[in-house]
């Protein structure tokens, strides 16, 4: 059971880390949820003794490389959204779909908030608005899973 | 504070027989400071040049995969072309070569008339660029930065500090480069500044970037600036990096307030920054050494040892006449 769930782990990280590789044309970058945070959160409410801070953290740090932006910008957002989505794991069992929608979104974020602020620290141009809309996207896209049969441990909403 | 935040962190954690290893707040605290530590080393010092090489390299093949639908799709468009759209663009190709070969006929006079003049002049021969054409395979992902990846790299001769062009102008420059990519910064990023000459009457000038789409800024620039809008930005050369004569932006509005000794002048680059596929990535012979020095010295010992680093590097960033006044010797 374990050996089968580390193995889809491995490959749904490496599948969104291939979706993220694909050349997006401007208007769709814009939208492009972040595919491997979402895995991540997954994984960590799923089954959280596979899927640890450290892997997000290591995860993070490919994403710097293949940004290639400074080591550790990801890697440090991906840690801070991964802790808040383990402290509230053993409640989740209580949260019915919406509420979930809703944590999951929380940590999307989240993620983009300690990114924005370390790249502000950077000395990076503020963004539009528009910065937020991959969390949007990401949370559509959460539904769209679990609505397609993703089990992600939410009741459904109503019971 | 910490404290009380861990404290009621700890109130909804398992008893201690289930808890495996350490607890998600000593995690949090430990990664935290990982990455930190990595960012400050990563943009104070060079230590990780090599690590990030390395990486980028075990991505390749990840990347590759990455790239097949939209190759597929290009491929099986190019496939499915119809014939008699390949017809009527042979027929435009053929009249633009003839409109283009008269017009090269008379560059060929022009360019053996200018070198003529020139050994006559007993000038420096305008020194030869090197070229590669490179296409780009990946846009950047993060939204702050104005970065692409093209699949030209250390192995194929790319030098850090090459400049990239398309057919209309200037795009930007290459900043870092990988085995078989390299990470090309573009000029419409905040951190690019190039030096740029108004085709008109010869102003010198350093154009930024914004960080925004198709918007280039002529800062410090007195409010009585001979700058008018429609007029045309070349690269003027002087800095060594870029190839003199190269478009790069024509001034869209010129704004002169009362309250600021500047004029604030608004250009929009010429280059397509961010819509084409296939660049030429143009280095010019002297900059090869400066960024062969940077790049490479450190990996051989035996060279770095025999010659001084900074001699070379001075040498290096020597203006493109001296430095050819000094190769023959």
């Amino acid at each position: 059971m374990h050996q089968s769930n580390l193995k889809s782990l491995i490959l749904s990280l490496m599948i969104a880390f291939i979706a993220t590789l694909i050349p997006w044309s401007a208007f769709a970058l814009n939208l492009r949820p972040d595919f491997l945070l979402l895995v991540i959160i997954f994984w960590m409410l799923r089954a959280p003794n596979l899927c640890n801070i450290g892997v997000a953290w290591g995860v993070g740090l490919l994403m710097d490389v293949a940004t290639g932006g400074i080591f550790g910008q990801y890697a440090l957002a991906y840690t801070i959204a991964a802790f808040f989505a383990s402290i509230y794991q053993r409640r989740l069992v209580l949260f019915n779909n919406a509420q979930q929608l809703l944590y999951v979104f929380a940590l999307l974020v989240i993620s983009q908030i300690s990114l924005l602020i370390l790249k502000i620290f950077t000395g990076s141009a503020l963004l539009g608005w528009y910065y937020f809309v991959p969390s949007f996207s990401g949370v559509l896209l959460w539904h769209i899973a679990v609505k397609l049969g993703l089990k992600t441990g939410g009741r459904p909403s109503g019971t | 504070m910490v404290r009380g935040f861990h404290h009621k962190l700890e109130q909804q954690a398992a008893p201690a027989f289930f808890v495996r290893g350490p607890s998600s707040f000593v995690r949090l605290v430990f990664f935290t400071a990982l990455s930190i530590v990595l960012i400050a080393t990563d943009s104070k010092l060079q230590y990780l040049s090599g690590v990030r090489k390395n990486l980028v390299a075990l991505l390749q093949p990840l990347q590759a995969v990455a790239n097949m639908p939209s190759q597929i799709y290009r491929n099986s468009d190019e496939y499915f072309t119809a014939h008699h759209n390949l017809l009527s663009e042979n027929r435009q190709l053929k009249e633009l070569l003839l409109k283009q070969s008269v017009g090269l006929q008379h560059l060929e006079a022009l360019s053996l008339e200018n070198g003529h003049l020139r050994s006559l002049l007993n000038a420096n021969k305008t020194l030869a660029e090197s070229s590669i054409l490179g296409e780009i395979v990946q846009i950047g992902r993060d939204p702050f930065t104005k970065k692409v990846i093209v699949n030209r790299g250390a192995s194929d001769q790319v030098v850090a500090g090459a400049a990239v062009v398309d057919a209309a102008g200037v795009i930007g420059q290459v900043t870092r480069t990988h085995g078989a990519s390299s990470e090309v910064t573009l000029i419409t990023d905040t951190s690019l500044a190039i030096p740029v000459q108004v085709a008109r009457n010869g102003l010198r000038a350093i154009a930024f970037g914004q960080g925004r789409d198709q918007v280039l800024d002529l800062p410090f620039l007195p409010a009585n600036v001979d700058i008018r809008s429609g007029d045309i930005l070349i690269t003027s050369g002087i800095d060594g990096v870029y190839p003199a004569g190269l478009r790069v932006a024509t001034v869209s509005q010129v704004k002169v307030s009362a309250d600021s000794p500047f004029a604030h002048i608004v250009c929009v680059p010429s280059g397509g920054v961010e819509n084409h596929r296939q660049v030429l990535l143009v280095s010019i012979p002297h900059t090869e050494s400066l960024a062969t020095e940077e790049w490479i010295a450190p990996v051989k010992d035996a060279t770095s040892q025999s010659k001084k680093p900074t001699k070379i590097l001075s040498a290096g960033k020597n203006n493109p006449h001296q430095a050819a006044l000094h190769a023959p010797e």
